[in-house]
């Protein structure tokens, strides 16, 4: 399975709008490969749209626009031509709140790799495993796989949904404050795992948890009203900021 | 933050008030209660009288039977029943697929260039229109589009053969057999002639359409004796006049008054009921879902038919149920398209074959002079009430487990 080196995301000049509104500014930025890259900032900052924009979901709402250039490896990934259903299959994502399918356990992993693969039972069986295993929740749930979904716990199925998104091999993955709606202890389990996948993924995570971006990611960027005011390694950013606003926002005194 | 201020006078509490207060929430409650239980006591009434009426009527004759014209002891809607339960069945067949599938296009497949955004505009507003359209509408317009299909295919007239016969039809020379009952068909040789003299033991077919032998016998020769045998025999010397068999797989041009037509008409009649209530099924899938799948890289179609379709399927399901039964009941519209006919004997034969259903039994029979027919409507009115109440049984059924 996808053990290759993970793209890296160039993204320059990049202006993103609802209608009239511009809710991004001229990002510039480059997301490192096999690195855990934060983006923190006030709500409304434009935090959640880059990250739609990083795999095209906002080609469901019909308002959005942009412009700039967003490249994910060699795939430029803003073309008209390009494909989004490939793309999405290279980007996973995984959403703030769990929304595993009305479906069981088993079919909630197995609905990428059906899409996208011709696979047999058995191979099915193996990547279902595999994903489960590196989510961290095989052995919760490997005696109830038939099971439906959402008799699981939120942290469970926030668990499942990174099993879900990482069964079909994607080679970076956004989350979404995939913690918000956990409690303490299922949050540093997807904490932990959000650690150990960056050796095979480019990981970009939004959070609104200062300790959370401190501990799990390398990189930390901050957005205000729509542009990036300071981007570096997360313990600069943190111990060191160059800006009045980061300073202002990671210790708490903004708002 | 500035800290709210208290208030330094607080308002009196007026005791005298919260009284009356709690009299009129009193008042109102007991109306409510009254006007519930009024709206049931007429329901409940009416069932009993119904039942009082038709109960007695209602035996295994009664279901098995068909109308009598001259005898209501022996009159009954087997017809009626089998015709109700097909032609609804044949309408929801129709209807369902293309009422989700509009319902699908209008939620799942928002387009976004602006001609076809105003083509789903004006689709949107005339589905809600049309829900609101008198069922008698329908009818006339099943009448002219089902029916005499424009006229297009020559003019339909009472009890003559008009129209474009595709497949199913075949015609036969037909005589009466030596019992006096059995009907007996020989294939035409030369289409020119219009009768044809029985003189000889021929290869045809019996009432049932059975490939026999047809035996000849002369006038003054010793009669068969089996039934069996009498019932393939004719006499020599009959005439026989052309007649037409359909089968099962009958079709034509136009419709006619026929079951076909009748449950077309019908599901125009349901079909907005079933597309709004899918777009309400589709819409109360959370988008949640949606993006999931998009996420996954499910194209629209895969999103729809493997998330949002299987997740809104019990209350599309629930919806098309219900518009089943208010199929079931109607009949103004099938009054216009098949006649108010109940003389037929059978349930359909084919697709184009006439029909006869419940609701305009009940009709035929509710104002009958005689005293008898109208107890047997009050009998078939249980009938349909038990099938009304069963689906939305199931409805509910289905709406309950989710
Ligand atoms: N579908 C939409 N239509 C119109 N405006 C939108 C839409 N989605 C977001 N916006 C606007 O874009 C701006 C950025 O929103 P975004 O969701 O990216 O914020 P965010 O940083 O993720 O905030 P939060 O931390 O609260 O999730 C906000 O001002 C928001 O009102
Ligand atoms: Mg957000």
């Amino acid at each position: 399975m996808s053990e290759a080196t993970s793209p890296e995301i160039k993204i320059d000049n990049f202006d993103a709008w609802y209608g009239d509104f511009q809710a991004l500014q001229r990002i510039t930025a480059t997301i490192a490969p096999n690195h855990v890259t934060a983006l923190i900032g006030p709500s409304g900052c434009g935090k959640s749209t880059l990250l739609k924009w990083i795999n095209r979901m906002n080609d469901l709402v019909p308002s959005a626009r942009c412009s700039g250039t967003l490249q994910i490896g060699q795939l430029n990934a803003l073309d008209r031509a390009t494909d989004v259903v490939a793309l999405r299959r290279r980007v996973g994502m995984v959403f703030q709140k769990p929304n595993p399918f009305p479906k069981s356990i088993y079919d909630n992993v197995a609905f990428g790799p059906r899409l996208h693969f011709q696979v047999n039972q058995a191979e099915l069986d193996e990547l279902v495993e595999w994903s489960l295993r590196k989510a961290a929740l095989w052995d919760e749930v490997k005696d109830r796989l038939r099971k439906p979904a959402l008799s699981l716990s939120g942290g469970q199925q926030q668990r499942l949904c990174i099993a879900r998104a990482i069964a079909i091999g994607p080679e970076v993955l956004l989350m979404d404050e995939p913690c918000s709606a956990l409690d303490p202890s299922s949050t540093a389990k997807v904490e932990d795992l959000i650690y150990e996948l960056r050796a095979n993924y480019t990981i970009v995570i939004v959070t609104h948890n200062m300790q959370q971006a401190a501990r799990c990611s390398d990189t930390t960027m901050f957005f205000y009203q729509g542009q990036v005011v300071e981007c570096g390694p997360t313990q600069q950013v943190f111990t060191r900021p160059q800006q009045r606003q980061t300073e202002d926002y990671v210790t708490g005194k903004y708002g | 933050m500035e800290p709210t201020p208290t208030p330094s006078v607080t308002p009196p509490l007026s005791l005298e008030r919260l009284a009356s207060r709690r009299l009129s929430d009193r008042i109102f409650y007991l109306l409510c209660l009254g006007i519930a239980c009024s709206s049931v006591a007429i329901l409940v009434l009416l069932l009993v009288a119904i039942g009082y009426q038709g109960a007695s009527s209602l035996t295994p004759t009664f279901l098995s039977s068909s109308h009598d014209p001259e005898n209501p002891d022996a009159a009954g809607m087997y017809p009626a029943l089998v015709g109700s339960l097909i032609l609804c069945l044949l309408c929801a067949l129709v209807a369902l697929p293309v009422g989700v599938g509009s319902a699908i296009f209008l939620e799942e497949f928002r387009p976004r260039g602006r001609a076809l955004r105003w083509v789903h505009g004006f689709v949107q507003l005339n589905i809600a229109n049309l829900a609101g359209v008198p069922s008698v509408v329908y009818g006339l317009l099943g009448l002219t589009v089902f029916v005499y299909m424009f006229q297009w295919f020559g003019k339909l007239e009472q009890n003559s053969i008009s129209g474009l016969d595709l497949w199913g039809v075949e015609r036969y020379y037909q005589f009466l057999a030596l019992d006096e009952r059995s009907a007996i068909f020989i294939p035409i040789e030369n289409p020119a002639e219009p009768t044809f003299q029985f003189s000889e033991s021929l290869a045809g077919l019996d009432g049932q359409l059975r490939p026999i032998q047809v035996q000849a016998w002369e006038p003054g020769q010793r009669r068969p004796l089996s039934a069996e045998a009498l019932a393939r025999t004719v006499r020599v010397g009959e005439i026989g006049g052309v007649v037409e068999i359909h089968r099962w797989y009958y079709f034509r041009l136009p419709f006619g008054p026929s079951l076909l037509a009748g449950s077309l008409t019908l599901a125009l009649v349901i079909l907005p009921i079933i597309v709004i209530a899918s777009q309400e099924a589709l819409r109360a899938v959370p988008n949640s879902l949606r993006e999931a799948a998009a996420g996954m890289g499910a194209t629209r179609w895969q999103m729809t038919q493997q998330v949002t379709l299987p997740a809104a399927l019990p209350g599309i399901l629930t919806g098309g149920i219900l518009a089943m039964g208010r199929a079931i009941g109607e009949a103004a519209p099938i009054f216009v398209v098949l006649g108010g006919n109940i003389g037929k004997r059978t349930g359909p034969e084919h697709l184009l074959d006439s029909c006869v259903t419940m609701p305009i039994l009940i009709f035929s029979w509710a104002d009958h002079p005689v005293e008898r027919y109208r107890q047997l409507a009050a009998a078939a009115i249980i009938v349909l009430v038990v099938l009304l109440l069963l689906m939305n049984a199931t409805a509910i059924f289905i709406r309950g487990r989710r």
